[in-house]
């Protein structure tokens, strides 16, 4: 069995559908966990039926779902001199955080937009197919250790856009019991909701304004990606803005339909 | 010029110095792709591709993901990004977690080039604090493919040649002006 036989199988038998990611990346993936599980891809498929908790596992090694906060803050402060200067000047603003993963970037760009003065109009949803990590967004609780990053990232950003708020204006840190969480008035704000890319509508039935969908696109081939682009076409207002990852750009066919404008794209 | 298709070098400490050195030396009719992963210090997050550019007479980028390697242009994995050659003759990238503490991790650049290029790769190893990359030029040796490691005497760090030499033997090991003439004979 080679890796797309295995997708196959485990899509008929797991539920889960991986067929169209990028079959290179996820071919070095899968040889890494049946390293890890010392198991051939039969072997590997029938653990993964039998097993729950392994299947879990698996799920999230093949989606990867690394994130911080303030990610790559260069990025995160061209778009507070920018994107975040031309919101719709009234009326709700809507954004969609694909892929969201544990919620860090969903709670970095609410923190903009407090910043900006908006966060009262703002309605933000974040999609994620992991149902764990979802679960950690809502909360929107973090381990401290080994995250000093955060803090890191956070004071940069602020010094750069001039802000003298501190971190723990957004964030209760509790360092016996090892946990940074965000405070309450911005936690109320987001909707976490799981959707898988692959099978799902989208959960919530608003247009939306902004669109995030970092480090998402590049582990789906063109195929999932052209689906991808569509859905979010099919949501977003005319004038809405797309947020990539920092090394990715608007998949070929639809790259006509946006204007680059440093860190976002602007629909057109 | 030869049959090789790319040169990919991986380094840590010390080794941005070596690279500025090796691109400003590099004769401007060198033609075959150059494949950089450096490590990086967390507070220096970009400029680097900058202060590359200014030195080198190639043009220096940080590829997107998927875009095409092409001939005469200088690659260098971006901050915070796992940089990988793929078969058919694109660049991609990946967030995973860290490997050996690092991403962009060398041994997962070198790795990936030794699967795409096999025999037709050159891996270099240069200065370093740390472990990354020996496995991965190993691999680029074990298909086939021309391998260097910098003289740890000539290194800032040795630690990441070093490691290299301790899990395979290279074809020549060399200090950076020699890896520099060595590329210009090509
Ligand atoms: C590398 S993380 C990116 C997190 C965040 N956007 C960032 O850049 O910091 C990728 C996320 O995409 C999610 N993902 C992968 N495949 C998906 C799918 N088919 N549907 C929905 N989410 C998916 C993963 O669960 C993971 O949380």
């Amino acid at each position: 069995m080679d890796a797309k036989e295995f997708l196959v199988q485990m899509k008929s038998r797991t539920g889960y559908d991986f067929c169209d990611y990028s079959s290179l990346s996820i071919t070095r993936r899968l040889e890494k966990i049946c390293e890890e599980n010392g198991a051939t891809y039969e072997q590997l498929l029938s653990k993964l039926v039998a097993d729950k908790v392994l299947l879990a596992k698996v799920v999230e090694d093949i989606t990867v779902n690394t994130t911080e906060l303030f990610r790559d803050p260069e990025v995160w402060i061209s778009l507070y001199k920018t994107m975040y200067q031309r919101l719709p000047a009234s009326g709700p603003i809507t954004f969609w955080h694909i892929g969201c993963s544990v919620g860090l970037e969903t709670y970095s760009s609410l923190i903009l937009l407090k910043e900006v003065g908006v966060l009262d109009r703002v309605r933000a949803f974040g999609t994620d197919l992991n149902p764990r990590v979802i679960n950690v967004a809502k909360l929107g609780r973090y381990a401290y250790k080994f995250n000093s990053h955060f803090i890191k990232n956070f004071d940069e950003v602020m010094k750069n856009i001039g802000s003298s708020s501190k971190f723990e204006d957004y964030f209760d840190i509790d360092e016996k019991a090892d946990t940074i969480t965000v405070k309450p008035f911005l936690s109320a704000v987001p909707k976490f909701m799981q959707q898988n890319l692959v099978q799902d509508k989208v959960p919530f039935p608003y247009k939306v304004d902004v669109v995030f969908v970092r480090n998402v696109l590049i582990y789906f081939n063109d195929a999932l990606q052209a689906k991808v682009m569509q859905m979010i076409n099919t949501k977003m207002y005319d004038e809405g803005m797309l947020v990539l990852g920092k090394q990715e750009l608007i998949p070929n066919r639809y790259s006509g339909q946006y204007k680059q404008l440093g860190f976002y794209h602007k629909r057109m | 010029m030869s049959d090789y298709k790319a040169v990919v070098i991986g380094g840590s400490a010390g080794s941005f110095a070596v690279v500025l050195k090796m691109l400003a030396n590099l004769k401007p009719t060198f033609d075959l792709p150059i494949i950089i992963c450096m490590h990086r210090l967390k507070h220096i997050r970009s400029g680097l591709v900058e202060s590359l550019n200014v030195k080198s007479s190639k043009e220096v980028i940080e590829p997107y993901d998927k875009q095409r390697i092409e001939k005469g242009l200088i690659y260098l994995a971006p901050s915070n990004y796992h940089m990988f050659i793929e078969f058919d003759g694109t660049i991609s990238l990946s967030t995973e977690d860290m490997n050996n503490q690092s991403r962009p991790s060398i041994d997962y650049t070198l790795s990936s080039a030794a699967d795409a290029y096999r025999d037709k790769c050159i891996g270099i190893i240069l200065t370093g604090a740390n472990k990354d990359g020996a496995k991965g030029l190993k691999d680029i040796s074990d298909k086939g493919g021309f391998t260097i490691v910098q003289d740890p005497k000539t290194a800032d760090v040795p630690t990441m040649p070093k490691a290299a030499l301790e899990v395979m033997k290279p074809n020549l090991i060399l200090s950076p002006e020699q890896i520099t003439d060595y590329l210009n004979k090509l």
